[in-house]
């Protein structure tokens, strides 16, 4: 079975075709980015896959749930990481663990490994007693994906999980998924911008383009497929930018 | 903040009250005469009986006024020259009084009113005095009170048909003073209630966590009757403490006037019976909840707490026009097109059945719980809609964008 299909996925905001016709598979256990500029449509198949808002066009399944028919049946197996994710800031970080595990949790001994795990992930230490407003970017951006991983999704989709941080900080989280995946047998879906960092991370992707998929495959067989030294090289080669 | 706010108003208002009842008993009046002769005399040893009176010893009025603005009294009584002659020859005699505002308070009033109130004790028992030698030098029939004062009225007042032995405007200064209470606490509690609620989703809005919260495993009714519920019991909490400290404002405010101390509400069969306590509480549950729906639908639309604030602001028009018309002023007494514009407003139906469950009307209790009822389904089932579609995420507008559209229309 697929952690995803999506198939022929189109979706409408007034006059404004954000998707048109997107099509993907993601396999289970596997580290899959879509990728392509501003405006491509990665952050509405995102938040279509997550049940957030409804296709216009086209079906998708996560581990064979119709998003459009079984939201909540999906909602219980994945975990959506917005690009512009915030805390509540009245919170510690450790309050903030307790309450969204609380969410996942079957009774309280699970609810604390869970918080546990998120701990460990985020690496605050004891900073996550502290109310998350004296959070800097980074710390805020960790413990997000700290929340978004501790309870070991089947599906873990992270929308720009590095967007504004810097190099330090986007190693750090970057190291985060790629180890967190690999232990835990997470799948992940996320979305970058930035080609460099989805062909470190990611086992395959797609490269999106104004609202289509216009080109599959891992890393290397794309480089292998259009001759070229990276991702960014392919990307220009199989669109009409310039 | 309600706990707090109303004993503070009432103790304020008792502290006033007292020190003006100080002031009161403690007032003195000035006392300048150009006249004499033995009813002068007599008129000043009535005042001097008991009274603190300053006596004013001047060449002329002018003099008398400059002396009086000097001392502490509030009020000078001018005894003018014939006031003597005038009243032995049964002609009306004058007087005058002066009364010196220095801060325009209650309590320069009441001295003048000390002093009018010894004048006219005054004129009636010497014009009883007067009326008892004249009926013994002509030998006529009956009382001295009653040829000054042929008629004497009794008042009684018919409450829900029970005959009650208290003048009208008793029953009424008690009642006023809850029917106009009662609108203005209907209205902060819903006021502070979509406040708060439309806060409660803007923030998620303005904090970013709005969409993780739309991704979490819990339906998106339950969501909503959480951000109803939490904002329920934080309106509930607030309503008991305004009545808690609404209670202490009462017994504070009005226990000098001693009307009111005497006459409980139970005496003027005035009150909520615990049947009516139980509608007042559904009342304003079915209010609250409405109100919050509806809080939370427009809340939806804003970005930020700011513009969630302004959104709300048009909601509580709504709900002042009505609770500051029935303040003053009953439904049946207003024009028929105000009345219907009025009930069509569901937050009048909140004051109406209020005052109804005060007076043991039930039966327009219970039926403006049906018509608030009707609309809270109404809206509530809006609420869900917009909560278990796309919109609550993709939802945006702000004022600017509505006075677009509102143009592009024209």
């Amino acid at each position: 079975m697929h952690a995803i299909q999506a198939v022929d996925l189109g979706k409408n905001f007034g006059s404004t075709q954000a998707l048109r016709g997107a099509s993907f598979t993601v396999d289970e256990n596997e580290i899959y980015g879509l990728i392509g500029p501003n405006g491509a449509g990665k952050t509405t198949a995102l938040r279509i896959l997550s049940t957030l808002i409804s296709a216009s066009s086209g079906r998708a399944e996560v581990f064979g749930f119709d998003v459009a028919r079984h939201p909540e049946k999906v909602r219980e197996i994945i975990s959506y990481l917005p690009e512009e994710a915030g805390l509540y800031q009245h919170l510690s970080g450790l309050e903030f663990l307790e309450f969204m595990a609380g969410f996942y949790a079957d009774g309280i001994e699970e609810r604390n490994s869970f918080v546990e795990e998120g701990r460990l992930i985020s690496g605050l230490g004891e900073r996550l007693r502290d109310r998350s407003d004296g959070y800097s970017k980074g710390m805020k951006r960790r413990l997000l994906i700290a929340r978004a991983l501790m309870m070991k999704p089947r599906l873990a989709i992270l929308d720009e999980p590095t967007s504004g941080l810097d190099v330090i900080q986007s190693v750090h989280v970057r190291n985060m998924i790629k180890d967190y995946a690999d232990r835990q047998g997470v799948t992940v879906l996320l979305s970058s911008h930035n080609m460099l960092e989805v062909e470190y991370l990611c086992d395959r992707v797609s490269l999106m383009d104004l609202g289509r998929v216009v080109a599959e495959g891992s890393p290397d067989e794309l480089r292998a497929r259009y001759g070229a030294k990276n991702l960014e090289d392919v990307f220009m080669e199989v669109t009409d930018h310039e | 903040m309600p706990i707090i706010i109303f004993p503070v108003m009432g103790g304020a208002i008792r502290i006033s009250q007292e020190s003006v009842q100080r002031a009161v008993v403690g007032a003195s009046f000035a006392v300048y005469t150009d006249d004499e002769g033995f009813v002068t005399e007599a008129f000043l040893e009535y005042l001097y009986r008991g009274n603190t009176v300053v006596p004013i010893e001047a060449a002329s009025l002018e003099d008398a006024l400059r002396q009086f603005q000097e001392t502490d009294s509030n009020a000078l009584i001018y005894i003018p020259r014939g006031y003597n002659d005038n009243l032995t020859q049964s002609m009306r005699g004058e007087l005058r009084v002066y009364a010196n505002l220095r801060k325009l308070n209650m309590a320069e009033t009441q001295s003048t009113n000390i002093v009018s109130s010894l004048i006219n004790n005054f004129n009636y028992l010497f014009s009883i005095n007067k009326i008892k030698r004249l009926l013994e030098q002509t030998g006529g029939l009956g009382t001295p009170e009653a040829v000054r004062s042929p008629l004497s009225i009794r008042y009684a007042s018919i409450l829900k048909g029970t005959v009650l032995d208290i003048p009208p405007t008793s029953i009424i200064s008690l009642v006023m003073s809850q029917s106009i209470m009662l609108p203005i606490m209907v209205m902060m509690m819903v006021m502070f209630a979509i406040q708060m609620a439309a806060t409660s989703i803007a923030l998620e809005k303005e904090q970013k966590t709005l969409e993780t919260l739309m991704t979490l495993p819990v339906s998106r009714l339950t969501v909503l009757a959480g951000k109803l519920s939490g904002s329920i019991v934080i309106a509930v909490a607030g309503s008991v403490s305004y009545l808690i400290g609404f209670g202490y404002y009462m017994n504070s405010a009005f226990a000098f006037v001693p009307e009111a101390a005497t006459m409980s509400i139970d005496e003027v069969s005035v009150g909520i019976t615990p049947f009516g306590m139980l509608l007042v509480g559904v009342v304003i549950f079915v209010t609250l909840v409405s109100a919050l729906a509806m809080a939370l639908s427009i809340a939806v639309f804003a970005d930020n707490v700011r513009s969630a604030q302004s959104f709300t602001g048009i909601l509580i028009t709504p709900i002042m026009i009505p609770a500051i018309i029935l303040m003053f002023s009953d439904i049946d007494m207003l024009p028929q097109a105000v009345q219907w514009i009025l009930l069509v407003i569901p937050y009048t139906h909140s004051i109406i059945a209020t005052k109804a469950a005060f007076l043991g009307d039930y039966f327009v209790v219970i039926r403006s719980i049906a018509f608030i009822s009707v609309w809270t389904f109404a809206v509530l089932y809006v609420a869900a809609k917009i909560f278990s579609t796309e919109r609550i995420i993709t939802a945006r507008f702000s004022l600017g964008d509505i006075r677009k559209r509102l143009k592009r229309g024209r």
